[in-house]
Formats: C-alpha cells, sequence, structure tokens
C-alpha cells in the first residue's frame, strides 16, 4: 500500500494536467489574479497593478522563438513602447527546474542585463500554475489586461509564425496595434491570435 | 506494442535506397547536421509534358525528434515550402500522412515520430520542352523533442527529364507506401456545431468499419480545444464526436478523422446542428471512468434482458415446468438451492462460453453478431431437432427416462440435470434477446474482453434470477400452485409455444439453405418424430427401447446434418438473396481494363470501399438494381470493381490518374471511345441510358419542345 499517495497523487495531477487549457482566461472577462517571486525574491500580484494595463510574456531564453525577438531588439523595442505608455510589462518563466529555460535568480538578473530586457517585473512560475492558468501554451504567449482588469488580448507576439528574424520588419506586431488602440480608447481590433514557438516546459 | 506497419516500410525504403545512389536528389546545401533531416524524391525521373508527377520530402526524424503535421497542435509549427520553378511548372498543395498525437503537460501536439514522407504534385504544362527539368525548393520546418525545438531548414533540389514519349523510366515503389500513409478522402461531408464550449462533429462513416482509437486532428486554428479529450459515440452510419470548443468563426472546417494506426479519412464539414447520441466508443483505453460506467450501464441491460428471456417462447415452458418441480420437491431445503445453483452455473457458463465465442470470432476478423450460433444450418437443425423433441415430450407423445443426456430437462431432478437444463436455456435463448439486448451487447464490442465476457455473464444471471429467487425464497416458493392434476394439462399446453418455437427454426432454416434442402431436412424431422413416438409407444406398454432409440435418433440427427447443404451452397444462397450479386463483376486492374479495352467490349469500371457511404448508396440505388444489371447483360457490358477499402496502391494511382483522390469513381468506356467519368451521384436512369444512350436520345430529340 506504500504506492497509495503515490497513486493519488498522479490521479490529482492528472486532474490538474487535463484542466489548464480548458479553464484557460476568456476575453473580456477578469483576467485571473496571481502572486508570483521576481528575481529579487519580491512578491509581485497582478492586482496591484490595477489601473494600469498590463502586459504579460511567457518566456524561455532556450527557445529559439524566443532569441529571435530578443537577439533582433524586437521584443526589447515593444516592452519600452509599452512601458513609455505608462503599462506595466511582466515577463513570466514556467520551466520547471530540469527542463529548457529554468533560471534562478542570479542567472535571470545576468540575462536581464545581458539582453537588455526592458520588462518591468521577471517572475518565476516553476510550478507551472500561472501559465496553466491562463492557458500558456507556447513562449513567447502574449496577453494583455486593461487597466479595470479585463483580458483584452491573447496570442502571438506578431502575426509571422517563423524563427527567422527577417520576418519580423514585414510582420504586425500585435501587442504594439493593442497598446496603440487602448490608447486611443479604440476596441482591439485582433484581440485573439494563434501562439507560436516552443511548448511551455512545465513540471509536469 | 503496437506493429508499426510504416515503419517497417520506411525501413524497407532504406534498404531500396542504398542500391539506388543514382534516383537520389542534390541537396544538403552546408547545413550542419539537422535533427529531422529531410531527402527530395520523385517518383519518377522522367515527365511528359502536360503531366504531373509526385515528389516527396521523405523526413527522417532522429530518435527522440518528431516533427510537425501542417496544423501542429497547441504548440510547433507546420512545414513551409519556397519552390524555385522553371516556368510552365506548379507544385500543388503539400499533403501529410496521417499524424499521432503528443501530449507533454497538457500541451497537444501533432506530430510523426518516425519516418515520413510529404507529397507534392507537380504539374506541368503543354508547353514545357524537353530537357532537363530543374526543381528546387527552400523548406523551412521545427524539429523538437519532448524538451527541445529548433527550427530547421534546408534548400533542396531535383533534376527531372522531360521526355516526349510515355515514360520509361522506373517508378520508385517508396511511393506506394507513402500514399498508404495518407489519409483519403472519405467523399461525404460532416457537420459540426459549437454551443457552449462544446465542439461537436458528426462525420458520416458506415456502422460495420471499425474503429481502433479515434481522434480528430483539425486543419484550421482557433476551433478545437486541442488537449481537451476527445468522446466518440457511434449511431449507425455516423461517427460523433464532442471536445472542447475554443471559438466558432469558422462556417467549414477540415480534418482527418484518424481509425487507425496510419488510417484516417480526409473530410470538410459545415455547420449545422449534431446531437451526441448513439453507443459510446471508448478512446484509449485512458478513460477508464468512461469505459467503468459503461461497463455498468451494459451489465444493468444485460441483467434486465436476462431476466426478460424467461418469457420468451422457447424459454418459458423449460422453466416453468422446472420452477414447478421445484416446488414440487418442497420439503428439501439444500437439494433446491444445490439445483438452482448448478441451474445458474449451466445458463452463466454457456452465455459466457457463447460471449467468448463471439469476441474470439470478432477478433479473427468475422462479422458476426449475437446469435451467430443461428448462421449455421447445422446447429439450427440440431436445436430444430432438440426443440420438437421437447414439444413432442411435453404433449405426452413420451416420457423420458433417467439414463440418456439431458434427459431430466423437465421432470426429475438432480445436480446434473440442472445444469443442463440451464445450459440449454440458455443456448435456445440467445436467438430471442431481441433489440433491448442490442445496446449491451454492442457494448461489448467496444470494451475490453473481460469486461465484455462479464456483460455475458450478467446475461445469464438475468436469465437464471427468477430461478435463484424461488430456490432461496420459500415464501414465493410456497406461493407457487401446488402440483396436481391440473399440471398435466399446464405441461401439453406449454408444448405449444414449443412448438412455434419449431416453426420459428423452421423459417430460419428455409431462408438459409433454400426450400429443396428445407423440405429434406423436414423429412429427417418427422423420422426423428416417429422413433420417439414408437419410443413412447413402447413405454406406454412398458417396453424399453431406449438404446434402440438413441441410436436411431443418432442416426436420424446426422444424417439430417450430412444432408444439409455445405458451406459453399450457404454462400451462394446468401449470394442469391442478397443485391450484392445482381450486377456481378471482376476484380479491377488496369491489365484486365485494357485487355477489354483491346478486345473492344465496353467497361463499366466502379470504384468503392466499405467505409464510403456515397458509394454504398449509389451501389444500393442504381449499380446493383436489376434494371441496370439487364441494361448491362443485353449490351454486353463488361463490369470491373475496384475495391479501396484498404489501400492499394494500383487504385490509388488509377484514381489519381483520373484526377480523384478518393471513392466513388465511375468511369465507362465505350469501345473505342475516351472513357466518360460519370456523376458521383448515380441514378439507374444515368446508367441504363450509357447502353441505350443513342436510343433515348433520339427519342428525346424527336419529343418537341
Amino acid at each position: 500500500m506504500r504506492n497509495l499517495p503515490s497513486v493519488a497523487f498522479t490521479a490529482i495531477a492528472a486532474i490538474a494536467l487535463a484542466s489548464p487549457l480548458a479553464a484557460a482566461q476568456k476575453n473580456g472577462t477578469i483576467a485571473q489574479d496571481f502572486k508570483l517571486t521576481d528575481v529579487n525574491g519580491k512578491t509581485i500580484q497582478l492586482s496591484q497593478f490595477r489601473g494600469k494595463t498590463v502586459i504579460l510574456e511567457w518566456h524561455n531564453p532556450g527557445c529559439p522563438f524566443v532569441s529571435k525577438h530578443y537577439s533582433s531588439g524586437n521584443m526589447q523595442a515593444t516592452q519600452k513602447a509599452a512601458r513609455q505608455q505608462g503599462a506595466v510589462w511582466l515577463t513570466i518563466n514556467s520551466g520547471a527546474k530540469g527542463k529548457q529555460g529554468h533560471m534562478t535568480g542570479a542567472e535571470a538578473k545576468a540575462l536581464i542585463a545581458k539582453q537588455d530586457i526592458q520588462s518591468t517585473n521577471y517572475l518565476f512560475d516553476t510550478k507551472g500554475v500561472v501559465g496553466k492558468a491562463y492557458g500558456a501554451r507556447t513562449t513567447p504567449h502574449m496577453y494583455i489586461i486593461d487597466g479595470s482588469g479585463i483580458l483584452v488580448y491573447q496570442g502571438g507576439i506578431d502575426d509571422k509564425p517563423t524563427a527567422n528574424p527577417a520576418d519580423i520588419k514585414r510582420a504586425r506586431n500585435h501587442v504594439l496595434a493593442a497598446l496603440g488602440e487602448i490608447k486611443s480608447g479604440d476596441k482591439v481590433s485582433v484581440a485573439q491570435s494563434r501562439p507560436y514557438g516552443c511548448s511551455v516546459k512545465y513540471a509536469s | 506494442m503496437t506493429f508499426d506497419f510504416r515503419i517497417l516500410a520506411m525501413m524497407l525504403a532504406f534498404v531500396t535506397l542504398a542500391f539506388a545512389p543514382a534516383a537520389e536528389a542534390q541537396n544538403r546545401l552546408g547545413n550542419t547536421e539537422l535533427n529531422v533531416p529531410a531527402t527530395l524524391l520523385a517518383e519518377s525521373q522522367q515527365v511528359q509534358a502536360g503531366q504531373t508527377v509526385t515528389l516527396a520530402f521523405l523526413m527522417q526524424p532522429k530518435p527522440t525528434w518528431h516533427g510537425y503535421w501542417e496544423n501542429p497542435g497547441d504548440a510547433g509549427i507546420g512545414m513551409s515550402f519556397d519552390w524555385k520553378l522553371p516556368a510552365g511548372v506548379t507544385a500543388g498543395k503539400a499533403q501529410f500522412p496521417v499524424p499521432d498525437t503528443l501530449l507533454i503537460s497538457g500541451i497537444m501536439n501533432y506530430v510523426y515520430k518516425g519516418d515520413y514522407a510529404v507529397l507534392v504534385n507537380l504539374t506541368l504544362s503543354d508547353k514545357v520542352r524537353s530537357g532537363p527539368l530543374p526543381i528546387s525548393v527552400k523548406s523551412e520546418w521545427l524539429s523538437c523533442t519532448d524538451e527541445i525545438c529548433v527550427p530547421e531548414q534546408d534548400e533542396l533540389s531535383i533534376t527531372l527529364q522531360v521526355v516526349e514519349a510515355e515514360s520509361s523510366a522506373p517508378i520508385d515503389k517508396r511511393f506506394n507506401d507513402f500514399r498508404a500513409a495518407m489519409a483519403r478522402p472519405l467523399g461525404s461531408e460532416a457537420t459540426f456545431s459549437v454551443s457552449d464550449d462544446l465542439f461537436r462533429l458528426s462525420v458520416p462513416l458506415p456502422a460495420n468499419v471499425q474503429i481502433d482509437k479515434p481522434y480528430f486532428f483539425i486543419k484550421e486554428d482557433g476551433m478545437v480545444d486541442y488537449g481537451a479529450p476527445q468522446k466518440f459515440t457511434r449511431d449507425g452510419d455516423r461517427v460523433i464526436l464532442e471536445t472542447g470548443a475554443r471559438g466558432d468563426q469558422l462556417d467549414t472546417i477540415s480534418g482527418i478523422l484518424k481509425i487507425g494506426d496510419h488510417m484516417g479519412f480526409l473530410f470538410t464539414a459545415t455547420k449545422g446542428e449534431v446531437a451526441m447520441t448513439g453507443l459510446p466508443l471508448v478512446n484509449d483505453g485512458a478513460k477508464a471512468e468512461g469505459s467503468a460506467s459503461l461497463l455498468f450501464l451494459a451489465l444493468g441491460g444485460a441483467l434486465l434482458g436476462g431476466l426478460l428471456l424467461n418469457l420468451m417462447p422457447c424459454v418459458f415452458p423449460i422453466l416453468s415446468l422446472k420452477a414447478i418441480s421445484l416446488a414440487k420437491a418442497g420439503g428439501n431445503e439444500s437439494e433446491v438451492r444445490r439445483d438452482a445453483l448448478a441451474y445458474t452455473a449451466g445458463v452463466v457458463l454457456v452465455a459466457t462460453a457463447l460471449g467468448a465465442i463471439l469476441l474470439g470470432l470478432r477478433a479473427s476478423g468475422a462479422a458476426v453478431g449475437w446469435a451467430f450460433q443461428l448462421q449455421d444450418p447445422r446447429i439450427i437443425f440440431v436445436l430444430l431437432a432438440l426443440v420438437t423433441a421437447i414439444g413432442l415430450n411435453l404433449a405426452g407423445l413420451f416420457e423420458l427416462p433417467n439414463l440418456n443426456f439431458g434427459n431430466k430437462l423437465t421432470k426429475k431432478d438432480g445436480t446434473a440435470g440442472s445444469f443442463w437444463t440451464g445450459a440449454l436455456a440458455a443456448f435456445v435463448a440467445t436467438p430471442c434477446t431481441g433489440p433491448f439486448m442490442a445496446a449491451a451487447l454492442g457494448a461489448t464490442i467496444v470494451l475490453p474482453p473481460v469486461a465484455a465476457l462479464v456483460i455475458f455473464a450478467g446475461l445469464g444471471v438475468g436469465l437464471a434470477l427468477p430461478f435463484l429467487l424461488i430456490a432461496f425464497v420459500p415464501a414465493i416458493r410456497s406461493r407457487l400452485p401446488k402440483p396436481g392434476p391440473w399440471l398435466d394439462s399446464f405441461r401439453k399446453i406449454m408444448a405449444i409455444p414449443m412448438f412455434l418455437t419449431s416453426i420459428g427454426l423452421i423459417w430460419l432454416l428455409g431462408r438459409q439453405i433454400g426450400t429443396d434442402a428445407l423440405g429434406l431436412s423436414l423429412i429427417f424431422l418427422l423420422t426423428i418424430s416417429l422413433i420417439l413416438w414408437w419410443f413412447g409407444g413402447g413405454q406406454m406398454k412398458g417396453l424399453s427401447r431406449g438404446a434402440l432409440t438413441s441410436a436411431a435418433m443418432v442416426v436420424a440427427i446426422v444424417a439430417g446434418i450430412l444432408a444439409l447443404p455445405g458451406e459453399d451452397a450457404m454462400n451462394d444462397q446468401k449470394l442469391a438473396s442478397s443485391s450484392s450479386a445482381t450486377l456481378p463483376s471482376e476484380p479491377f486492374s488496369e491489365t484486365r481494363l485494357s485487355e477489354l479495352r483491346a478486345s473492344g467490349e465496353p467497361v463499366f469500371a466502379y470504384f468503392t470501399a466499405d467505409w464510403c457511404i456515397t458509394c454504398k448508396a449509389n451501389e444500393a440505388a442504381a449499380i446493383q438494381r436489376t434494371e441496370t444489371a439487364d441494361a448491362f447483360r443485353a449490351a454486353k457490358v463488361a463490369v470491373l470493381m475496384g475495391d479501396w477499402t484498404r489501400p492499394d496502391p494500383d487504385i490509388s494511382r488509377f484514381l489519381e490518374k483520373h484526377g480523384r483522390a478518393g471513392v466513388p469513381l465511375y468511369l465507362y468506356y465505350a469501345p473505342g471511345a475516351e472513357p466518360v467519368i460519370l456523376p458521383q451521384i448515380l441514378t439507374v436512369a444515368t446508367l441504363t441510358e450509357l447502353v441505350n444512350g443513342p436510343v433515348q436520345s433520339a427519342m428525346l430529340d424527336a419529343t418537341p419542345q
């Protein structure tokens, strides 16, 4: 009977595993609140930014599709533009320990310095709870939450699903476009798109 | 571990590859080693202007690596092609083989783990001049393990030869395997609906098509929650799917319904109403919960069905008399219980054994249903003799002595006698199961074998239940009428349902073997009855004719069985009675077709598959009709039938040559003329006009408008 707890655990894990994508957040509803620790061990809560536009970006430094947007400077430029507009940018790493892209706080700080990452906070979601609650499937996978906490965009960073940096200049940057529309008080015209990239390296 | 035919095919292809280096394309332009390397192949090195040649990207993932289907699922990216083609050459859409699912941490990927080939058709215009034809393509794809992903690309090229005359270059046999791994067009349209976050899809597929671990791969993104479990049911000629929805922005979708290893159907679906009806199909064994509830439901159905079987004309007489005789035994409680248990054991054992045989036959590929034992005329004959004998016994023609097998059916008690009564009851009861049992028995086909056997045993328990109640609840037993002179009359009345059962069996026998053979069988049946009568007469006079009677019975029954028509005759009878032989046909082959064409005969060639509803509908409505058969016979039309139920490379190539990716295809070759491709929906008139054409059109011409 030694195996019983582990069997029970596996069953729970299986249920938890089957649910996340079904439980993904819906546009037009309040985005689920969460608390995660950042690179300095500080707890960051989504709801503390109520009143500001918040961008969530799922990140994995080992993923070639993430590299496409960082080595070209595209992601940093998008982050900078968003923050200049007064928005908050949270970069989230749901990579589990031992999986591709997992980092310690120190490693992440070094990467932020090296790549000049412009996000407001870099958060760790090692257990994948927030990633699954949001149905984050790829890196990058982008979400935009407006000042009243409502999810207004989810999907890819742009509409050219390749790993080739040369495609960036011909692509429509969905995040910049949505931020522009939010700023001028318009409805986000492309509120959902297909995210592309590597799969998020969840623990289970 | 399932046997992966495709991998074997690819391995064989490799061996071929080693011996045919000249046929290889030039590629690998300064790339670092790829994890999923691609090789560009052509089915034929030579092609004529105005023709089509098929190219293949042979993708060979290293161990642990995989490539992606055109819709990669939750993550990943499909393959892209950037062609550099000479003027007058166009590349068609890439065709991908049936993919596999790969679920990692709730993220669904549609992938290929082993070697696979992506096919593209190149079409040359009439104006392409003879000589070398350089083809080059830059392709990008994503290669992943369960952990990491690497975008890969390669520039592949191949040089074909444009020739004037028919190509003499050999055809690359590997393409047969490549094509066999593709999904085949279903030919009919499906319907889908999206409501309350549920996506439903109803696909037309004949009820007799075997399905193993079905999965629906949708091509369009944003409609289906890829990671959600897919629930399937079957309702007649439809397969219905329910899974999580992601959106409902599209009115038309397309995809592949996978129904087995590398076996899938390609179709489009339009928006409509879809209800979840029919019997649930158990998907990939992981849904033990669904399977368990299905098991309980089916078990309940089986119990109830078994209980109702007690009222069937074939069972009721045996049972009621047995029950009364139990009551008669009265006092001895333990003996009564032992009898009841023996009876139950007999019923359950026979029901389970019949179920096991049924499952075994099904596993061996035979299309049999419950009451399959009644498909064999010999068994029907034995059963007929037995039921008639029981009827005669009940009618009082003879009494059963204590000695022979099955002799304690109704009267004398004893553990062995009870057991055989139970066995007999179960055996004769099965054909009476009726429609209310169909659902429970249908479930046995989709449940794992052990669970299926439990259901058959449940049927047996249900059948034995009243008997167990009588034995174990004395209150019920005391309510049963006391035996008396009325019992004799009751017994004689009970002979009536027994004889009715005999008539039912005679009818069944007649349908299977025809009236001539039936007459002969009835003569043997009469002989058996006369022997029993003679035996009964002896009993009245106090003479023992048991040994002689038994011998004569055995002779009569064996003779009766031997006199029955053999398997072949029976099949002929079946063919003659079924519509499938109305228009006889030969199997299709291109050689046979050219032979017939050379001899100047008109030819009608049709291509069908058991899973194709349109095909079956056309056959029933137009092809297998007396009018059509008569017209074709009069015009001496040769009929060729190509069966594409299993992938057949020759038929695949022939279909492709006629611009069809799948069945149905109907062709008419008038002597010396170009073939006419007939419409996909046939009528008797379409077919008969082919041969009576001139007359009919002349008449039409003469008719004033």
